[in-house]
């Protein structure tokens, strides 16, 4: 086949240009690959994960009740004409021994007929399968929190302190266990039998079911819910919760990809933009460098649309390169990334596939961004006539000493006190930087916005672990032990502070409630806190009305999440609470803000004993330790227990804030990782754009590197000149990236607080970043401007004059 | 070297036959009586420093067949001068018209592609594509301005290596060869469409004696064979062997001399200049 020599030069041209073609491709590249593996990943797990999900069966709804209930009431709600199907089990609440001094909370699940479990169903993994009498199927997530193998005995602490050994039959996989294992909680399955073993009752506490119909939406399954929640009152049971997550989705995985996705797809948007800089950049440098072919080539006959056509091709052969580069490697690391964040989230990624709209899309973008981004340079270069071109003479180009810029950087160089300070070289550098302020301002862009997104991520981070603290500490405790039943408040407390170390221990009441409407509708769940008149743990922020005042009755400060979701209540309104299956009015005294992200209500305590019909009792306490490291509370929880043992008070559960933090930190940790990948991913978008800007500069300096060596230039000094100037390029950007940063942080910390926390995060703007990124950013100049300056600094007198 | 001399009669024969021809009434299109004729033609440039005018209403005629040498010193609008006639150009006011062409009224596209097809452009710094081989470079033309048969275009521009000396070279990169080969390959360029007029700016400016007398050698087999060609030169010894010569002064033709006048025209007014 004949090929035209016009196009035979754009081949050559890419060929015999290696380096720079290969600038040009990474930088397409990168952003195609980053497009196109936040794609594939995206498509391969929310697709893995809705085919797993709905291969559970999983519930519409799910009821917890206080007390139990046997299979009849099972078989009454599978007879109500509105429920398909419905299957009841025992969740009881373990302590695993996982160490000489370490407890875990453990669920054990027990199911009717593990044979035929009909709703979110579990997957046998590895061992045994029904769950043998005595022994425990483990949740496969969990296994790593009981620090144990399949085979081993684990030792398990009944409430009264009694330890039971059970064996660990196998494992199990369980799609919605996920939730539990991110709370730092352990998770199994065991047979109805072992229930008696583990003094526990052989009914149930939890009911799940499926709507019937096709479909049924959100609402429609909520209505069903209220009617068998009113079925299981009317039968003389206390619901406790009410459960209704969006059908079809899974309540924690969908929302965590979605959140997942919408950073990484607005990262992988700002890293095809900054590619597009970089295509700008070096399509306006090969057209300004080629600007003498470009007017032989017209001076022989090629029109301007001929010489247009000829870039096109070439920058749509930069983009065809990058797509061998950017498709596979994406496709490769989706595949990874896709099974490190599935096995991150418990579930399994099943099928592989480079899914065709993603690989459309990636073409797309990979041939049109770069096309649309050289339009603009190709139609400026192309159109330069013969006489022009071939007029083009001279030192260099790029005009210094007219602009506003220029000036300033004059009147300060001329300045006494920095003429002495300053070398010639270094003034030399500093006024190039300014010389082509077009090329300048998009290399600057590509690496302010990578700096700018860099310590973004690091403000991001800052501003979750910021919130997570300012949560923590407007509950002030350091441990909190929750009783399997209730106890005299005087004997908790008494007892309590007989342990050294405890310094202040308070009883509160807990309930979680659901406000009743004028309308007869209720709403969503909400916390209620009793804590004791003139309590020291709670430091909540008042921003209408009052705090509780002690002698308070049906009195209630309410959060402004409680006001947000219930907006006709104010201060001074009344609000009605479902309390122990009774309709409590309370008085609204005051709105409070901070705290956890839901429905939070506070009444004094007395009150809430008196409604509940526990005076005097209580079941949770919340201590104060003298030292508040994670080692020191872990040491009291376990003094706490002994002790509480030791005198016959059964404990349910034991939490330590630092740990309890730790864990909702490594789930943020996600986040960061990702938003790190991708800052780094754009730093390496900018150090390519830098040094490909030092390339061209060198390029068209050729002829200046001449007259340099010519009068003396050393081979270090003509390196030097170009490597302070991208370091001088590389510190500008840092000065705009950290102003940029500012908002940018805020927006985005808004955002990632609304997708994973339902509140924005409280701003905190991290000089750590800051100071971080100048020295990445240092070094990234000057590892990025080496090269050039290299070459730089190896052509010769002869190799310059010969430059045509 | 007899048989050289006869592959390239042969090959100019059968090469080059495409010279612009006269309409019946002897007159072009425009009315214009001569191959080129540029009517009160005024370039001016304006800069910084203000307007510069370049050529100050130049009239000029030069028929099919003329070798014409353009001398002057720096600065005399020898280089616009030509650049008018190719359209590299526009004057400022004045008419370029060659052969059926009023060069001036075209806009860029159309005088690119005019002038791939009807002038050869040779310049001082030979301006070959450096990623290109000669022979595609010699080829680039005739894909440009899509003459002749794509299989058609090696065979030619092969032949016009051979013409010019550089067949063994045909598949090296410019950087390959010495700079009067690049010239030569340059002039096989200029040569691709097989155009009426060659224009040269300076092409021996760049080279050594020997080079330059076998490129104007070149040149004088290419007037023989019925070309037209101006070259723009400061070699007054090579301008001698043109049939005309222009000497042009501060954008003024002074006269259209011989070349032994015009060398003694140009002695004189650099002398006068030194006193």
């Amino acid at each position: 086949m004949r090929i035209r020599p016009r196009w035979k030069k754009v081949w050559r041209d890419l060929w015999l240009n290696k380096s720079r073609t290969l600038v040009v491709v990474l930088s397409i590249a990168v952003g195609v690959f980053a497009i196109g593996m936040i794609m594939t990943s995206y498509t391969i797990l929310s697709g893995d994960l809705r085919t797993a999900y709905l291969a559970t069966n999983p519930a519409h709804a799910t009821i917890f009740t206080f007390d139990s209930f046997g299979e009849e009431l099972v078989t009454a709600i599978e007879r109500m004409p509105e429920v398909k199907e419905a299957e009841a089990r025992r969740r009881v609440l373990l302590r695993a021994v996982t160490g000489p001094e370490d407890t875990r909370l453990l669920w054990a699940v027990a199911l009717p007929d593990y044979d035929d479990i009909k709703i979110d169903k579990i997957r046998p993994l590895e061992g045994d399968w029904p769950p043998p009498e005595h022994e425990i199927l483990v949740e496969r997530s969990a296994l790593g929190l009981l620090k144990a193998q399949v085979g081993d005995v684990l030792p398990v602490k009944l409430p009264d302190g009694k330890i039971r050994q059970m064996r660990i039959a196998g494992l199990v996989h369980d799609l919605n266990a996920a939730m539990f294992v991110f709370d730092g909680v352990s998770y199994g399955f065991i047979h109805t039998d072992t229930l008696e073993w583990l003094d526990q009752s052989r009914d149930f506490n939890e009911l799940r079911f499926v709507v019937e119909g096709e479909n049924p939406s959100r609402d429609y399954i909520q209505q069903v819910a209220n009617k068998v929640r009113d079925k299981v009152e009317r039968g003389g049971h206390s619901v406790y919760f009410t459960f209704v997550p969006e059908p079809g989705k899974h309540l924690f995985l969908d929302p965590i990809l979605v959140s997942i996705s919408v950073i990484m797809g607005a990262m992988g948007a700002m890293a095809l933009v900054l590619s597009g800089f970089l295509v700008v950049n070096t399509v306006a440098a090969l057209l300004a460098q080629q600007t003498r072919q470009i007017g032989m080539m017209k001076a022989v006959g090629a029109r301007t649309r001929q010489v247009m056509e000829l870039y096109l091709a070439t920058v749509v052969l930069y983009g065809l390169l990058a797509l061998l580069i950017a498709v596979p490697l994406g496709a490769v690391t989706a595949f990874y990334f896709s099974r490190f964040i599935a096995g991150l989230l418990n579930f399994d990624v099943t099928s592989y596939r480079l899914p065709p709209n993603v690989l459309a899309t990636e073409i797309l973008v990979g041939v049109l961004v770069p096309v649309v981004a050289a339009l603009g340079p190709i139609f400026a270069g192309t159109r330069v006539t013969v006489r022009e071109a071939i007029s083009a003479y001279g030192l260099g180009k790029g005009r210094f000493g007219t602009s506003m810029i220029d000036r300033f950087l004059l009147v300060i160089q001329h300045s006494a006190a920095l003429r002495r300070r300053l070398s010639r070289p270094l003034l030399l550098s500093l006024r190039n930087t300014f010389r082509r302020k077009l090329r300048l301002t998009l290399t600057l862009l590509t690496l302010v916005l990578g700096g700018a997104i860099f310590i973004t991520v690091f403000s991001v981070r800052a501003s979750m672990m910021g919130t997570l603290r300012s949560w923590l500490d407007y509950f002030q405790y350091d441990v909190a032990v929750q009783f399997e039943r209730d106890y005299r408040v005087e004997r908790i407390l008494q007892e309590t502070m007989k342990i050294p170390g405890i310094d202040t221990a308070e009883v509160w009441g807990f309930y979680n409630t659901r406000r009743e409407r004028p309308d007869g509708s209720h709403s969503d769940n909400i916390m209620l806190f009793a804590p004791p008149p003139n309590t020291k743990l709670v430091k909540p922020t008042i921003i209408k009305g009052r705090w509780l005042l002690p002698e308070d009755e049906a009195a209630v400060v309410v959060n402004s999440i409680v006001l947000r979701d219930e907006p006709d209540l104010d201060v001074g309104q009344q609000i009605v609470l479902k309390i122990e299956g009774k309709e409590r009015p309370f008085t609204i005294v005051g709105v409070a803000t901070g705290g956890m992200p839901m429905g939070t209500i506070f009444a004094n305590y007395p009150y809430f004993a008196r409604v509940s019909h526990n005076v005097g009792r209580g079941q949770y306490v919340f201590a104060t330790t003298k030292i508040h490291t994670l080692a020191f509370q872990s040491e009291i929880v376990r003094a706490l227990e002994e002790h509480f043992e030791y005198i016959g008070m059964d404990v349910a559960a034991t939490a330590k804030v630092e740990e309890e933090m730790g864990e909702v930190e490594a789930l943020f940790q996600v986040v960061i990782v990702l938003l790190l990948l991708m800052a780094v991913l754009l730093a390496v978008i900018g150090g390519l754009g830098l040094m490909g800007t030092m390339s061209i500069n060198v390029l068209e300096r050729t002829r200046e590197i001449g007259v340099m060596r010519a009068i003396g230039a050393s081979n270090r000094a003509v390196r030097r000149v170009f490597i302070v100037e991208g370091i001088i390029i590389g510190v500008l950007s840092w000065l705009a990236g950290a102003v940029l940063a500012f908002p940018l942080s805020y927006y985005l910390s808004d955002v990632i607080g609304k997708q994973f926390l339902n509140a924005p995060l409280d701003h905190t703007f991290s000089l750590p970043g800051v100071v971080i990124w100048l020295a990445v950013v240092i070094v990234l100049s000057a590892v990025a401007s080496f090269l050039p300056a290299w070459n730089a600094s190896r052509l010769t007198v002869r190799e310059v004059l010969a430059y045509e | 070297m007899v048989n050289g001399e006869l592959l390239m009669i042969k090959s100019l024969k059968q090469w080059f036959s495409r010279n612009q021809k006269v309409t019946d009434n002897g007159h072009y299109r425009y009315g214009n009586e001569h191959l080129i004729e540029l009517r009160k033609v005024v370039k001016i440039y304006e800069g910084a420093a203000g307007k510069f005018p370049a050529l100050k209403g130049i009239d000029l005629q030069v028929d099919t067949g003329e070798f014409v040498a353009v001398i002057g010193k720096s600065g005399s609008g020898k280089s616009t001068l030509i650049n008018m006639i190719t359209g590299i150009d526009r004057p400022t006011s004045g008419e370029v018209l060659v052969g059926d062409t009023a060069v001036h009224t075209l806009n860029e596209g159309q005088i690119a592609e005019w002038r791939g097809r009807n002038v050869g452009v040779v310049f001082q710094f030979f301006q070959l594509l450096p990623t290109l081989t000669l022979l595609e470079n010699v080829m680039l033309p005739m894909d440009f301005c899509n003459m002749y048969r794509m299989r058609e275009r090696e065979e030619r521009a092969m032949h016009l290596l051979e013409l010019v000396g550089l067949a063994d070279h045909a598949h090296k990169l410019p950087t390959a060869v010495s700079g009067g080969q690049q010239q030569r390959a340059a002039i096989a360029r200029a040569m691709a469409n097989d155009p009426p007029i060659i224009v040269a700016d300076e092409p021996t400016g760049n080279l050594d004696s020997a080079t330059s007398e076998s490129i104007f050698s070149l040149f004088e087999d290419l007037v023989r064979r019925g070309k037209t060609i101006l070259m723009v030169t400061h070699d007054l010894d090579l301008a001698r062997r043109a049939s005309r010569t222009i000497l042009l002064v501060d954008g003024e033709v002074v006269d259209q001399l011989t070349a032994d006048e015009a060398h003694a025209r140009l002695m004189a007014e650099e002398a006068s200049h030194a006193h």
